[in-house]
């Protein structure tokens, strides 16, 4: 995905007219220019010189070699025109010096200074000259064995949507073969006064975790589509018709849920109990199977896998195709993570591609806590340095994830160039993005004082639409390599060229809830529909007011692709093109 | 730069301190200088973002406590008009053996009914990872779902014996 386009500002005059003065302004450098491991670009003038500004007091000692001599600051410029060094405080003499002198650059960091401006200053083609210089330093997509190797590009083009309109054959079906739900205009169930889709779901015994999950899936735009529009029909459905087997074969979580979707949406308002969904997945998940409050995340794995499953046995299609298309859960839920390993030593970078279905976040737990007032206590730890006011937010969780972390000494990595083990930095970042991003917060973590579970209770901020960019791989290595102006060139292509072409922006539909204690606690799930959020706590189905959510204790959160992208399918059997838009 | 020339300070010391400075020096130039071009290339508008949310959040906050918590649930009726008990009081039929049960208390009768002997195929899927790091007591945990997503951290909450090896988690297994 194209990583947001960094907006050039409008050149200083004296930038303006140092680029008209030559015809290839910034070429000479290239021979200057040094990449440091890490890719970081400095200039070097000369490896024997030692740089220093002529007009900065040199200290007490007078000879040269003296490290003292360096009191000339940390910062040394070049002028681009005669080569002169100075540091910046003296760097406004040297046009007045050298009339017509204005452009320098910065020995160290590689970045233009207008003297006169008294301001750093961007050009172009100067990072581009630099982005060649640093290019052999850019990871090669190697990839280690375990996982798929190359990155799996969409090599599909993007086709236009279509609005569909049926033709006399497709409405003759639809008249023939579906019943409309007409609604009553004066009850209360008008779906223009309720969505359609709102109801109830009954708790069946310490259920309320399979039905927070199974609200936010209800309401899930390309999963409700899927079924909604008969991708899956119960009554038709393969394995079902089988005979009924000992080791329940028979069993479709996927016609199971297409009959949860049917009730959701039948129009009927009354709670309904999702039972058969209850023993379908017991008979399929039996390590799971037990009358005890579970883990709501857990769940939804284990759903997601038991869809997987039943569809792919089904298909006989082969699910390593890297794309994510085996299945439905798949084709929504399933982006590609990109993990780089970079050797501290000689800068080389390991780069695996491995696919997930959603994404684990840290609650920084070492954070400001603040009981609500609620509980009736008010217990305030603060680190005493900690540098962060206010709650977490979802977006310094997203920050902390695609941070470099320098792994520890017991995790030294092989650097294949070094031929030994290195201390190395680890970056994560999002290679693609899914069509539905369910982000997992990490409230239950192991006290390592009393060696038991606890739950974090403190308050996750999260907005209603996201923007994903600055997480995904191609922003998190143009960052890396100093944000230059051209984006970061790995093996001829682009990461942006690599790419379905979707959009970043994300809005929120879910989010599941956890309140209360770790083995007394209870889930809710708040949908947000046409814009009104709906609490859905059990059988219960209420609209509450957008502050009662953002105060919810967030445990899961689900967010959807503003703009959906169409590629082109293999055929028009297929529902690769045929997702409708939200 | 730092010129304090405390007489008392050795000449090494005061190499020491000069060293220090001017890498404490260094080091603000290089945040400066990046945040300078974050700045001027319109790269943080992710800030503008999250600031906007931490405003509203805030003003939820002043908010927080005269809406009574999370709003009336169990007492009034719910957007249809309808009212529910604390038990599901619905009845349907029991697909393992037939018996008409109530559905507030179908879970626990399901368990039984099933047995410790059910059918269902033992699956060595993905699941049964999680399984060993559940506690036996059933918590609502999960201390974390190893294959959802395959970064890992050098994770601040794991039980013992949760295998972090990619092929777990690995969707494309083969």
């Amino acid at each position: 995905m194209a990583p947001p386009p960094a907006s050039i500002p409008a050149p200083c005059p004296h930038l303006s007219s140092y680029r008209s003065s030559s015809r290839n302004p910034f070429r000479h450098l290239r021979r200057s220019l040094r990449v440091r491991p890490l890719g970081l670009p400095s200039i070097r003038l000369d490896p024997l010189s030692h740089p220093h500004c002529p007009l900065c007091p040199s200290s007490s000692s007078s000879s040269s070699q003296s490290p003292l001599n360096t009191s000339s600051s940390s910062r040394l410029l070049a002028c681009l025109s005669c080569g002169q060094v100075f540091c910046p405080s003296h760097a406004s003499d040297h046009p007045v010096s050298s009339p017509g002198h204005h452009i320098s650059v910065d020995l160290l960091r590689a970045e233009l200074f207008c003297c006169s401006c008294s301001d750093q200053v961007y050009d172009s083609d100067f990072d581009s000259t630099v982005s060649i210089a640093q290019s052999p330093s850019f990871p090669s997509s190697s990839s280690s064995a375990s996982t798929s190797s190359s990155p799996p590009s969409s090599k599909r083009r993007r086709v236009d949507f279509k609005q569909w309109d049926p033709n006399p054959s497709h409405s003759q079906l639809i008249r023939t073969r579906s019943t409309q739900l007409h609604p009553d205009p004066t009850s209360s169930n008008n779906p223009d006064l309720h969505p359609w889709g709102l109801r109830g779901l009954n708790n069946m015994g310490n259920t309320c975790f399979m039905n927070s999950v199974l609200q936010a899936l209800l309401h899930t735009p390309p999963l409700r589509n899927y079924f909604l529009s008969d991708r899956h029909n119960r009554f038709l459905c393969a394995r079902r018709s089988r005979k009924k087997s000992a080791n329940g074969v028979d069993m479709c979580l996927v016609c199971d849920l297409d009959q949860i979707y049917s009730a959701a949406f039948s129009g009927d308002r009354s709670p309904f109990s999702p039972a058969k969904f209850l023993y379908s997945w017991w008979r399929l998940s039996s390590d799971l199977a037990s009358y005890e409050q579970q883990d709501a995340h857990e769940f939804f794995i284990s759903i997601l896998d038991r869809i997987h499953d039943n569809l792919v046995e089904d298909q006989k299609i082969s699910n390593n195709n890297g794309q994510g298309d085996c299945c439905i859960a798949h084709r929504i839920f399933s982006g590609i993570l990109r993990s780089d390993v970079t050797c501290t030593y000689c800068g080389f970078t390991s780069t695996t591609y491995d696919p997930c279905i959603d994404l684990s976040l840290d609650l920084d737990s070492t954070h400001l806590t603040r009981q609500t007032a609620r509980n009736g206590e008010k217990e305030t730890k603060q680190k005493h340095n900690q540098n962060q006011s206010g709650p977490t937010t979802l977006m310094r969780c997203l920050e902390k994830f695609t941070r470099p972390e320098r792994l520890d000494n017991e995790q030294k990595f092989y650097c294949q160039k070094c031929k030994e083990r290195r201390e190395s930095l680890k970056q994560m970042s999002i290679r693609k993005l899914p069509l539905v991003l369910c982000f997992h917060v990490k409230r239950f973590e192991h006290s390592t004082i009393k060696k038991t579970l606890r739950k974090i209770d403190s308050c996750l901020q999260f907005p209603f639409s996201l923007d994903m960019a600055a997480y995904l791989s191609s922003s998190v290595l143009r960052s890396r390599y100093g944000n230059r102006l051209l984006p970061v060139v790995e093996n001829g292509t682009t990461e942006a060229s690599i790419s379905s072409g979707a959009s970043s922006e994300f809005e929120i539909f879910a989010v599941v809830t956890h309140s209360g204690r770790l083995d007394a606690g209870h889930y809710v799930t708040y949908l947000r529909i046409n814009n009104s959020w709906f609490k859905c706590d059990d059988a219960w189905v209420i609209k509450v007011e957008d502050s009662i959510v953002r105060e919810s204790q967030a445990y899961m959160l689900f967010y959807v692709q503003k703009v959906l992208c169409y590629t082109a399918g293999g055929n028009t059997g297929t529902s690769t093109g045929t997702i409708e838009p939200v | 730069m730092s010129t304090s020339n405390d007489g008392s300070l050795t000449p090494r010391s005061q190499h020491a301190s000069n060293c220090f400075d001017d890498l404490l020096d260094s080091i603000i130039a290089d945040v400066a200088s990046e945040c300078h071009r974050i700045a001027r290339l319109g790269l943080d508008r992710s800030l503008e973002a999250e600031e906007e949310e931490l405003r509203l959040s805030q003003l939820s906050d002043s908010t927080r406590g005269a809406a009574g918590g999370e709003g009336s649930s169990k007492h009034g009726v719910d957007i249809f008009g309808q009212s529910h008990p604390a038990v599901a009081s619905d009845i349907f039929e029991c697909m393992n053996c037939g018996r008409p049960i109530v559905a507030g208390r179908f879970a626990p009768h399901l368990e039984k009914c099933m047995g410790k002997g059910r059918n269902a195929r033992a699956k060595a899927t993905r699941s049964t990872t999680v399984t060993r790091s559940r506690h036996s007591r059933g918590s609502p945990v999960s201390v974390y779902a190893p294959y959802s997503t395959s970064a890992q951290r050098a994770p601040n909450g794991t039980a013992g014996g949760v295998s972090e090896d990619p092929s777990d988690y690995n969707i494309e297994e083969q």
